[in-house]
């Protein structure tokens, strides 16, 4: 009976032993440093692609985001050990273009997964193209753009009716211009005594960096000319733009020296009628209010238009190639990278679940994205005003251009040094940086 | 006057030392070598390789060229570089001597407590155990400029660590509040091991009063803790680099920049990987030569 059994058992494993030979998928390492509410939505895009097909299977790591990841690249790259496909900031590039960290990705290649250059927003894909012609190859792209993220205002539509600035169509009124807006704050600290606006500044470096780079682009300003760190602007337009978000501090129509937590929770416990911060906490509002805590409606607007320009500041995640030129990746590897990213690109809806803009352009203009709400009452015309992070190594995500704004302009808003004090010492700051 | 504790092993009336007798050597070998393998591979190995960046471009990866003593040269006149190691100075004068001080105090305290002494030894070393982002998540919150407690109580509107004058004394004071534990485990352990005949000996002697036995019996005899104590804390705070990071960012104005912040930025914001190590070297040398002073100065001696 035992000797029966046992040739069943052989016979069965003789028959299965072709598939064990034959299906074992190729694996794919990516990086990410995607470890916040939308790192859910990563590892949903992940599981769902290891799942739609069988040749491939990526497994991502989480890596702290900023510094830490950056470095871990660079080193990876120099040692010859990196991941197969990673995520990327776009205002990282001329940083990691010039020390040879990211390997290009040429058109044809994207073809063969049915994506092409064009597919993409075109403002991005051109502020992309200019990094590669600065610091690397020019004509190829050396990420495939996965999102634009970008300064959004959110709003509480009580607090806005008890003030009389909520429209019919269930938008802010008063928002087109500098002194509207700021008649409009002032309407709404005197009928309702809420703070008008919350954003965060404290702990968090990046917070007045992007309220304030994106009053200097909707002047004009910019910090760059020809590919070169230029802060003439600053005298003029940066000025400018500081004494805007100095004056609504001191009239208490913005907080200053909040903490990035503190003022979220200012807007979603209903202590303050607008939000500016990063789309990224749209899943943040969208839990809140489907489990009832949130107690008011809300909506999403992108960062109305106060000066000569709409603009707003904005970086984009990108999926790239770590550059291993010790061990570069092989021909079947390279194609089921590429196929992960096409399928990421393709279903970026779902990834559009944490606030951000897609940059794929049939997603983005697509029915998914036009039935997601609050995405659809920002999406679009966030898109099109999209101010990125300027282009030279001293800024970006990792490097020091966070720190020395909340060193030397910052205290601005709080009287602590004058506002010319602020901008020439930030300028020796970050002209000493760049060296 | 001799200590109360003494670890010579040699009779005090011998007239030569007695030689300890050794064992077999050689079995020492493998019982040393794992650590021994560790030690060389993951302190000597990268110390040396951090000296020899220090003589190079190199950026964070490690790799550049040979450019001789530049570095170092740039560092002499790195204006940024004495500033930052003038404000590392001031975080040293704010928490050697008072982080020192007052875990002499909470240990003199604890040692009045007769039944609540274990739990109140255990509530001060507390703090300690705690990993440094959980505190500064803590005070952050508590020093919070619109929301904190502290402000609420005492209704300021203060912002402590991003206001220029209270930054670095706040920074001090988390750091304080988070390592005091460890001096009070110290000095509750040197006080207990002073005996209470000397304390007797002394009254009946005619030193009567708390101070007198204090500066007489007690400070003496827990000297060399008390030293010990100071010198691990020079090392340490010339090392601060944690509590700043996650507190101030080195600011505002720079006015919190330590030397191991500025090292940071070099060598990981700004890829600048050879004239971080030299920065690092800089401060491994004045740890070195400041901690052999104290160690002098205090005439520190064995337990």
């Amino acid at each position: 009976m035992r000797k029966q059994l046992f040739a069943i058992l052989l016979f069965c494993l003789v028959l299965a032993a072709p598939a064990f030979v034959t299906a074992a998928p190729l694996p794919i390492v990516s990086w990410d440093f995607l470890g916040g509410g939308d790192g859910v939505k990563w590892t949903q895009l992940v599981n769902d692609f290891n799942a739609s097909q069988s040749a491939y299977k990526v497994s991502s790591t989480t890596l702290p985001w900023g510094v830490e990841f950056y470095t871990r690249v660079h080193t990876g790259v120099v040692a010859g050990e990196t991941a197969d496909v990673m995520t990327y900031h776009l205002s990282h590039f001329p940083t990691g273009i010039k020390m040879g960290d990211l390997r290009p990705i040429t058109d044809a290649e994207l073809r063969s997964v049915g994506l092409s250059y064009k597919d993409f927003n075109p403002t991005l894909v051109a502020y992309s193209q200019a990094d590669s012609a600065a610091y690397g190859k020019a004509g190829v792209l050396y990420g495939v753009p996965l999102d634009t993220h970008t300064v959004v205002v959110y709003y509480n539509k009580d607090l806005l009716t008890k003030a009389g600035v909520l429209g019919g169509n269930g938008k802010p009124t008063g928002t087109a211009g500098i002194d509207t807006f700021t008649a409009t704050l002032k309407k709404i600290k005197d009928a309702t005594g809420v703070l008008p606006i919350t954003t965060s500044s404290g702990n968090d470096t990046g917070g007045p960096w992007r309220l304030w780079y994106t009053l200097f682009s909707q002047m004009g300003g910019t910090l760059v000319k020809n590919g070169k760190l230029d802060l003439s602007a600053m005298d003029t337009t940066g000025k400018k733009a500081l004494q805007t978000f100095h004056d609504w501090a001191s009239q208490g129509l913005i907080n200053t020296d909040t903490d990035y937590g503190a003022a979220v929770a200012l807007f979603t416990s209903g202590k303050a009628a607008f939000m500016i911060n990063g789309n990224w906490e749209v899943p943040t509002m969208v839990d809140l209010a489907k489990s009832g805590k949130l107690g008011f409606d809300y909506g999403v607007m992108a960062f109305p238009k106060l000066f000569t320009m709409g603009a707003s500041f904005a970086d984009s995640h990108e999926l790239a190639i770590p550059n291993n030129t010790k061990n570069p990746l092989s021909g079947a590897k390279l194609k089921g990278v590429l196929a992960f990213i096409a399928y990421v690109e393709k279903h970026a809806d779902v990834w559009a679940g944490g606030g951000h803009l897609p940059a794929y352009l049939p997603v983005l203009n697509g029915k998914e994205l036009a039935a997601m709400s609050p995405n659809n009452q920002y999406s679009v015309d966030a898109a099109k005003i999209v101010s990125f992070e300027p282009n030279t190594p001293v800024f970006g995500v990792g490097g020091t251009i966070y720190t020395a704004f909340t060193n030397f302009m910052t205290p601005a808003l709080t009287d602590q040094i004058s506002i010319d004090d602020a901008v020439s010492q930030f300028k020796n700051e970050v002209t000493k940086l760049s060296m | 006057m001799s200590h109360a504790v003494e670890i010579t092993g040699v009779r005090a009336d011998a007239k030569r030392p007695r030689k300890l007798r050794m064992g077999n050597p050689a079995a020492a070998i493998p019982l040393l070598a794992p650590f021994l393998v560790l030690f060389l591979a993951f302190i000597v190995y990268p110390t040396v390789r951090v000296i020899m960046l220090s003589f190079t471009n190199a950026d964070i990866a490690g790799v550049g060229t040979y450019i001789g003593a530049g570095n170092y040269v740039r560092l002499v006149q790195d204006k940024d570089f004495w500033l930052a190691l003038w404000h590392t100075v001031y975080f040293v004068l704010l928490t050697v001597v008072p982080n020192t001080l007052i875990g002499l105090l909470f240990a003199f305290l604890i040692l009045k407590m007769k039944r609540l002494r274990g739990l109140a030894q255990a509530l001060f070393f507390l703090s300690y155990v705690l990993p440094v982002s959980v505190v500064t998540q803590i005070w952050l919150w508590v020093l919070e400029k619109n929301y904190g407690i502290i402000n609420f109580i005492f209704d300021l509107k203060v912002s402590w660590f991003r206001t220029a004058v209270p930054a670095m004394p706040a920074t001090a004071f988390v750091t304080i509040w988070w390592t005091v534990g460890f001096n009070v485990l110290m000095f509750v352990a040197g006080l207990t091991a002073i005996p209470r005949e000397y304390y007797e000996a002394a009254s009946l002697d005619g030193a009567k009063g708390g101070f007198k036995l204090f500066r007489y019996i007690t400070w003496p005899l827990l000297w060399p803790v008390t030293s010990l104590v100071l010198v691990l804390q020079l090392i340490a705070q010339w090392q601060i680099f944690n509590q700043v990071y996650l507190l101030t960012f080195g600011g505002p104005f720079n006015r919190t920049r330590v030397v191991l912040l500025y090292m940071y930025q070099q060598a990981f914001n700004q890829q600048h990987g050879g004239y971080g190590a030299t920065i690092s070297m800089a401060l491994f040398l004045i740890i070195l030569i400041t901690s052999i002073v104290q160690i002098r100065i205090l005439r520190v001696r064995a337990l």
